[in-house]
């Protein structure tokens, strides 16, 4: 992974924005009235970049994002960086190994019944709120709207963030949970860049070696490519 | 009038979707004959009525529906996106004008599962436009393809019907029809009845007749 997942890696701002479509209405005596369009509700992501970017080491991110441009998506995850490990942490208690075995027995609407739960006492928490699951392979990550615990049944319901936007069959399909889950995004406004002075170095002789630095013109803006979900 | 339990009753939260079908009639003598495509505004294929609506059709906008309690003919319009470029062969390469377009309107329960839906809209495509917004400024340059319907009740408005009363019309449906073999003699003639036939009623009689026909008129639109 590169480009989107450099962005990721090196950002010192993020902000995210998963609102859903509305209209919000008060009528003359203060009275809201409110609809809703079940969207596929995408992620947005708003990342701020530093600006004290070499020249000569950032010409690979230049190129990547050039290419990229604004209409390429990218799997990113928060999981890259060891720095970025309590982003996104998973905050259940199973184990991998135990994770590893959940599958979904159904996934209708937001409603998230999994099953192969493991043997662990009722009042575990399987997931807090706004524990982020993935399903199998599909890089569409939802989050757990509330706590979760394991009970006593076969199977759990988790009411997630958005429905169910995945096109196929989940049926079976195993889970990743926490900063281990991926995104597919790509970024609408991809911002461009430009070189101010700054950034020379000192040569072994002593020597001033041009450079400059990298300046973006706005922060990055990803939107979760939700049309081959 | 319709009743929509998913909105009444003051509802806090009404949670809707918007599709549409599209029924192209590729043959005017085989009604049976039809392609149908379906756009939606949800965020999965549903199934209202046997008919599946997929969610990937590119719909933009739906206009506005006019709602009255009698029959009103109210236009409306749809906004596809025409990035996809099924939606523009759709408007270029099929018999798109003359299309009937009905709008559903879809209601979800607090799980998103579809609950109920009423139907919004009946009519016949009137036109289409496919609009290019190129912004070199800004680098972009988007399509959209804005399909025109006018409901059923102005369509039938604007349609000519009948027989024009000559015997050409006339003998369309009965070749030995003469009711209009005569019309000619008496064409471009006003008839004072009773009296032979003159080009004008010009008479005192007919005057004063048209006269008070002409006030009796008056009187009761002034005094309704």
């Amino acid at each position: 992974m590169a480009g989107l997942q450099t962005i990721i890696d090196y950002s010192n701002g993020l902000q995210i924005d998963r609102r859903k479509v509305v209209g919000i209405q008060y009528t003359r005596n203060e009275i809201p009235r409110v609809s809703q369009t079940p969207t596929k509700n995408p992620w947005k992501f708003t990342i701020q970049m530093p600006t004290n970017f070499r020249y000569n080491e950032a010409r690979a991110l230049l190129e990547e994002i050039d290419t990229l441009d604004r209409i390429t998506p990218q799997v990113i995850t928060f999981s890259n960086r060891p720095e970025f490990s309590w982003m996104f942490a998973y905050q259940g208690t199973m184990s991998q190994t135990a994770i590893n075995t959940v599958r979904v027995q159904s996934f209708v609407g937001n409603q998230l019944t999994l099953t192969n739960l493991p043997v662990i006492p009722s009042s575990r928490v399987l997931f807090a709120k706004n524990d982020l699951i993935q399903i199998g392979n599909h890089t569409f990550p939802f989050t757990s709207t509330t706590q979760v615990t394991r009970g006593t049944g076969a199977t759990v319901v988790v009411t997630t963030s958005r429905p169910n936007i995945i096109t196929g069959s989940v049926v079976n399909d195993g889970i990743t949970v926490g900063n281990a889950c991926e995104f597919y995004m790509f970024c609408p406004n991809m911002p461009t860049y430009k070189l101010f002075v700054g950034g020379q170095q000192n040569s072994s002789n002593g020597s001033l070696i041009n450079n400059a630095l990298i300046e973006w013109s706005e922060a990055f803006e990803f939107y979760e490519f939700v049309g081959t979900a | 009038m319709e009743n929509i339990p998913a909105v009444a009753g003051n509802k806090p939260l009404v949670i809707n979707a918007e599709f549409i079908k599209l029924t192209i009639y590729n043959d005017v003598g085989n009604s049976a004959n039809t392609n149908v495509y379906t756009f939606s505004s949800a965020y999965k294929s549903e199934t209202i009525d046997g008919q599946a609506y997929t969610p990937l059709g590119g719909l933009l906008a739906v206009g506005v529906q006019q709602r009255d309690i009698r029959a009103t003919s109210a236009d409306t319009s749809i906004t596809l996106s025409g990035i996809d470029g099924n939606n523009i062969y759709i408007a270029l390469a099929t018999k798109l004008k003359g299309s009937k377009i009905e709008i559903t309107r879809g209601f979800y329960d607090n799980n998103y599962i579809l609950s109920n839906t009423a139907h919004r809209f009946t009519g016949i495509v009137t036109s289409y436009n496919i609009g290019e917004d190129l912004a070199l400024a800004d680098d972009t340059d988007n399509f959209t393809v804005t399909v025109n319907a006018s409901s059923f009740k102005a369509v039938l408005e604007n349609r000519i019907a009948g027989r024009k009363t000559n015997p050409t019309s006339w003998q369309v449906f009965n070749s030995t029809d003469s009711s209009m073999n005569n019309i000619y003699s008496i064409s471009d003639q006003n008839f004072d009845f009773g009296s032979p036939p003159l080009k004008k009623a010009s008479t005192n009689s007919a005057a004063a007749q048209e006269s008070e026909i002409t006030s009796q008129s008056t009187q009761f639109y002034e005094g309704g």
